[in-house]
């Protein structure tokens, strides 16, 4: 499965509990209050568990988790596509 | 002189009207514009028939227009009901129809909650939307709200005129509104400014949104001082390396929040690589600090004085400490006092029978102080229990808010929370009634009984835990409930974590005994109980019929 379908699912089907949500690459995930500062949290520990990369402190910043597409991006640059 | 709360800014414009008095998001305004755009808003909501006395809903992202709305809203002689924009619209809805909101100023990111609103809950005047046929208002643009307007209306307010209008939590299941006043909000903003010295080079941190009380800190006490304020984006909020960022960027210099975003920001924020050096002092507030947490902070902000905020919404705030640098003789396991009563205020601890109780022993503290609000919205049930009267002397008589904090005095002189006498709890900063969340999860059909408790969030704060027994014959499960629920309660008070059982703990008179659910819960959450559902436990439970 893609890295952005992966993302998808874990926020739709873990996060948001509602895997029937059609969660658009570029949606917003913060300010539409669908994702909350707990499941941003659980997003990272998501992905560092699922993809055996650790995310510093640093690097948690909103412009790579904004979006699925952020999500995505970031994780191109740490080398998983 | 300053007698009503947008004098603030009447004043403050005339003294420096270049100044920069808010910034959000890269856009900046001056206090001379803002008065400009304040004004303007509030001659078009008197066009829109706004009076003294109205209340006027705000629902907008954290944006410059927020303070604006505020503003213009007094100008207009009305009060500001401050709407949450993450909460569900039914919940909006409720407070809209509570307090007989028609007018509402809101932005184009907001249109689907406003049309419901407007088609659903009352409110028929818009400001901030265009006309369209979703919407059943009569809508003005931001852009349209007519700029370079004669000055604000002159309209005969006085101190005991309402300012704002803020729901919060409420046992009985429905939400209930503080009610406060331009003398309540001015005595706020003038008992902040000068206990925290605040100055007009200072910029502070609204991490607060509107709905929340501590946001007046940011809106009222920054520009009686002619300060600057700077508007934190709810996204940035959310992740606390971009927070420290923005901290570090715009030289903040005060720092205002709940407890949970200072945890946050020491654990993720990675503050060793930035440069806080402008921060002066730290505030904090809405729950206790950990003292090893406290300890950790003060390493990383060496520059900055610590303050432990007490207060409840009904009063805004009504103590202080300054805490000292927390060294090895403070306990882990110990708290940090609420410290003392704050200026022009007075505590006393009451005992069940509502007589003082004795030295160092536990009490519930009520506090008279001029910052409290005038009571409950249309609630004479509630204001009847809310307050304690004590005859003063002469022809007087001090009216006491009751907090619902135990608290003591220690040895020291210094006030120390020790419990709630009623079942609120505080959720990551965000105060919950647990009565109302089991009320709202009661209202799903196939839920018979049901009890939430507090968990631990291992980070010092609290969590939403639910149990419940389904009906017989009906099924149910965890995500099910949470999105039904969700359309409910604002996603704070959404349970973290909902167990299915067939039946619960109970004491010798048969109720359910909410303290072994929690402890179970508890247990469960360190060993692998979840994971090895046994008969009681299970995820998902479907009771066949009887």
């Amino acid at each position: 499965m893609s890295v952005k379908n992966t993302v998808r699912e874990f926020i739709t089907r873990d996060l948001l509990m509602d895997p029937a949500m059609a969660l658009g690459d570029s949606d917003e995930l913060l300010l539409s209050g669908l994702v909350d500062s707990l499941g941003a949290m659980r997003l990272v520990a998501h992905l560092e568990t699922a993809y055996g990369i650790k995310v510093p402190a640093e690097d948690v910043l909103l412009e790579h988790f904004e979006s699925i597409d952020a999500v995505a991006a970031y994780l191109g640059r740490r080398g998983i596509d | 002189m300053i007698g009503l709360l947008h004098h603030i800014l009447l004043r403050a414009a005339e003294r420096a009207p270049e100044k920069t008095a808010l910034r959000c998001n890269g856009q900046a305004l001056s206090y001379g514009d803002w008065l400009r755009r304040s004004s303007a808003l509030a001659s078009a909501l008197r066009a829109q028939g706004v009076q003294r006395g109205d209340r006027v809903g705000i629902l907008l992202n954290k944006s410059l227009e927020t303070p604006v709305a505020v503003y213009g809203i007094w100008m207009a002689g009305a009060a500001y009901v401050p709407l949450d924009p993450l909460a569900p619209v039914a919940r909006l809805g409720f407070a809209v129809q509570d307090a007989r909101v028609t007018h509402l100023v809101t932005h184009e990111p907001k249109r689907a909650a406003a049309a419901t609103l407007a088609a659903a809950h009352g409110v028929t005047r818009v400001i901030g939307l265009a006309p369209g046929d979703d919407l059943s208002a009569e809508a003005l643009r931001w852009a349209d709200v007519p700029a370079g307007a004669a000055p604000a209306p002159k309209i005969a307010l006085g101190p005991d005129d309402l300012a704002y209008v803020m729901y919060t939590s409420g046992s009985t299941g429905t939400p209930k509104g503080l009610m406060h006043t331009h003398a309540s909000g001015l005595a706020y903003a003038r008992l902040s400014a000068e206990l925290y010295d605040v100055q007009s080079s200072d910029v502070l941190s609204n991490h607060s949104p509107l709905h929340f009380d501590m946001s007046t800190f940011d809106y009222f006490t920054g520009p009686l001082c002619g300060a600057t304020t700077v508007i934190i984006p709810e996204p940035v909020t959310k992740f606390p390396a971009s927070l420290s960022k923005l901290i570090q960027d715009e030289r903040m210099t005060i720092w205002y929040s709940v407890t949970t975003a200072l945890v946050q920001l020491v654990l993720r924020g990675a503050l060793p690589q930035r440069d806080l050096s402008a921060l002066r002092w730290i505030l904090y507030g809405g729950e206790p600090y950990p003292p090893s947490a406290l300890r950790e902070l003060q390493a990383l902000v060496p520059g900055a004085r610590v303050s432990n905020v007490y207060g409840p919404a009904e009063v805004n705030q009504c103590t202080y400490y300054h805490v000292p640098a927390l060294g090895a003789e403070v306990a882990d396991d110990d708290s940090v006092p609420i410290g003392q009563i704050w200026a022009e205020s007075e505590g006393l601890l009451l005992d069940p029978d509502d007589r003082e109780t004795p030295p160092g022993e536990i009490g519930e503290l009520v506090v008279r102080t001029p910052t409290m609000m005038r009571g409950y919205w249309n609630r004479p049930d509630l204001n009847a229990r809310a307050f304690f009267s004590r005859r003063g002397r002469g022809q007087t008589e001090d009216v006491f808010y009751r907090t619902g904090d135990l608290m003591r005095v220690d040895a020291h002189g210094r006030l120390r929370f020790c419990g709630r006498k009623d079942r609120q709890i505080k959720t990551r900063g965000y105060r919950v009634e647990l009565d109302e969340v089991e009320s709202a999860l009661a209202l799903h059909p196939a839920v018979g009984e049901v009890a939430a408790y507090p968990t631990s969030d291992g980070e010092g704060s609290l969590l939403i835990g639910a149990a419940v027994i389904v009906r017989a014959g009906q099924s149910l499960n965890e995500s099910e409930l949470k999105t039904d629920v969700a359309r409910r309660l604002p996603p704070y008070a959404v349970p973290n974590t909902i167990r299915f059982l067939a039946d619960f703990p109970r004491t010798g008179t048969g109720k359910i005994d909410r303290r072994a659910l929690a402890e179970q819960s508890a247990t469960a959450t360190q060993g692998a109980v979840e994971q090895t559902p046994t008969a009681t436990w299970v995820g998902r439970v479907t009771q066949p019929e009887e």
